[in-house]
């Protein structure tokens, strides 16, 4: 049985989808079965990120409604056979998502991935409470702003509240990615330090990921950036897909100057 | 040297009337075998011999270092209550001598009455060690000791006092006695309808009180203590 992980953050646009997209393509290279599954019904966005917005012939509800099967659904992604992708619907809206259909899917999906990756919709409606429902694993993203961490602790507490597993008494792993962090202003105290967003949020820490422009460029490509070994977000990528698949990599610092891009450039000026 | 520390409940009273006394403790002599009696004023050796033969704790006319009274205001109905049933038992008393079969079973009826409600009064402290993250509401009647964090878009309510350990990003609004409250510069504290400033708030633990109307903000723990 597979384990199956909800990526979720309460406020839009921090890097949900990205990072769904590169840690699936992560596990899948660490040479894990592993299945992205677009859960943001109405405003999918996982298949343009993934390079497969032309391939998509069957949708997610469609799955769940029964017109098609998992298999006739799923599509393999071009980077790595290990890694599929099934889209969420475009045309529908998440109100015909319901508990039971989400249940089935997930189930029947657990049995064929090691790792099933939920991407969840921005918010906490009811498309937001579908995807963590049945999730083991909730991957938390935040971006080191105030609005961002506010919404994850909102989302946090109703993960709490709403889970499967929270209801049958066990507890949900809940795993934080800072994303986006730029040394430069954490070094200039403009930004908020990882160590403080993981003193309000009380989770645990599974990686940081620097900003890098490179993301944007690779996303319209379709080419997720953990595909582009110069890239420093596409390192951090794999580094915590390692340790999501178990191995023990330690933490890199990249708030601090020894390591931050600008302190580099601005030091072979001087 | 050996020492203990332990508190009592203490029973204070005066005699007016020995008779009344004495039928008050026959009543109710097995409530107090776990009160110091304290009694004030006029004590004849007649009363000291009764007490030792109901082998209860007393003590006559000493100065005990007073405690501080709670007062709350959601508790001060319950408070009045207990005090004016106390009161009524008295008077039940006195006219016990008169008329003691209505009074004995009304008696009885007062007595459970102040059993609840001074066990309600003894126990409205919640305790509560998790994290309130932004969103949800925590509502408490009495005291709260929270032992951990309070985020920013939460909101805690209580009609007593209030103890918080960590840092509080959320709103607080309070209306007990006291409250006691680390640096919080983000927080948003209401007192007993009164808003309190963060600025204020500059030491590692404060005391907020109300004190005949007015608020007093007093340091607890000035700065963070180096053992090194």
């Amino acid at each position: 049985m597979g384990i199956v992980i909800a990526v979720i953050s309460g406020k839009g646009g921090v890097g949900k989808t990205t990072a769904t997209a590169n840690l699936g393509l992560g596990i899948a290279m660490y040479g894990k079965k592993c299945i992205v599954v677009d859960f943001d019904i109405g405003q999918r966005n996982l298949d343009m990120i993934l390079g497969l917005e032309n391939r998509v012939v069957y949708d997610l509800v469609q799955v769940m409604d029964g017109e098609a099967s998992v298999r006739q659904a799923v599509i393999k992604s071009k980077a790595n056979d290990n890694l599929h992708f099934l889209a969420a619907s475009q045309t529908k809206d998440k109100g015909v998502l319901n508990s039971e259909k989400v249940k089935v899917l997930v189930e029947s999906l657990k049995e064929t991935y090691e790792y099933v990756i939920l991407d969840s919709p921005a918010g906490i409606e009811s498309g937001f409470e579908h995807t963590i429902e049945f999730a083991d694993t909730a991957i938390v993203i935040v971006n080191p702003e105030v609005s961002s961490i506010r919404d994850a602790d909102r989302a946090i507490g109703i993960l709490d509240a709403k889970s499967q597993r929270v209801k049958e008494g066990e507890e949900v792993r809940k795993l934080l990615i800072v994303n986006r962090i730029s040394a430069e202003m954490v070094q200039n105290g403009e930004m908020l330090k990882s160590e403080d967003i993981l003193d309000i949020l009380n989770i645990t820490l599974l990686g940081k990921v620097p900003e890098d422009k490179g993301v944007i460029d690779a996303s319209n490509q379709g080419k997720p950036v953990i595909l582009n070994e110069k890239s420093i977000a596409g390192e951090a990528y794999i580094r915590i897909s390692k340790r999501l698949c178990g191995e023990d990599i330690p933490m890199k610092d990249i708030e601090s100057p020894q390591t931050g891009v600008f302190r580099k450039f601005t030091g072979m000026f001087r | 040297m050996k020492n203990k520390q332990y508190s009592v409940k203490v029973f204070e009273t005066t005699i007016d009337d020995e008779k009344a006394f004495k039928m008050f403790f026959d009543k109710n002599d097995i409530l107090f075998k776990e009160y110091l009696i304290l009694i004030n004023g006029d004590m004849s050796t007649d009363i000291a011999d009764y007490l030792q033969e109901k082998s209860l704790n007393f003590i006559h006319n000493v100065d005990l270092p007073t405690g501080r009274l709670r007062q709350e205001p959601s508790n001060k109905n319950e408070k009045e209550r207990c005090l004016s049933l106390q009161e009524e038992l008295k008077a039940l008393e006195i006219e016990n001598g008169v008329n003691q079969q209505i009074a004995q079973t009304q008696m009885q009826k007062v007595q459970s009455e102040i059993k609840v409600l001074s066990e309600k009064l003894a126990n409205n402290l919640t305790v509560v060690d998790e994290i309130i993250r932004s969103g949800r509401e925590l509502k408490i009647e009495g005291d709260l000791l929270l032992l951990n964090r309070v985020n920013s878009g939460a909101t805690i309510h209580t009609t007593g006092n209030l103890i918080i350990t960590q840092v509080v990003e959320g709103a607080l609004r309070c209306d007990g006695n006291f409250m006691m409250i680390t640096v919080s510069p983000k927080a948003n504290i209401i007192f007993n309808g009164v808003v309190v400033d963060n600025e204020l708030l500059e030491n590692k633990l404060n005391r907020i009180e109300l004190k005949e109307r007015e608020i007093f903000i007093t340091p607890v723990i000035k700065k963070e203590i180096n053992w090194a």
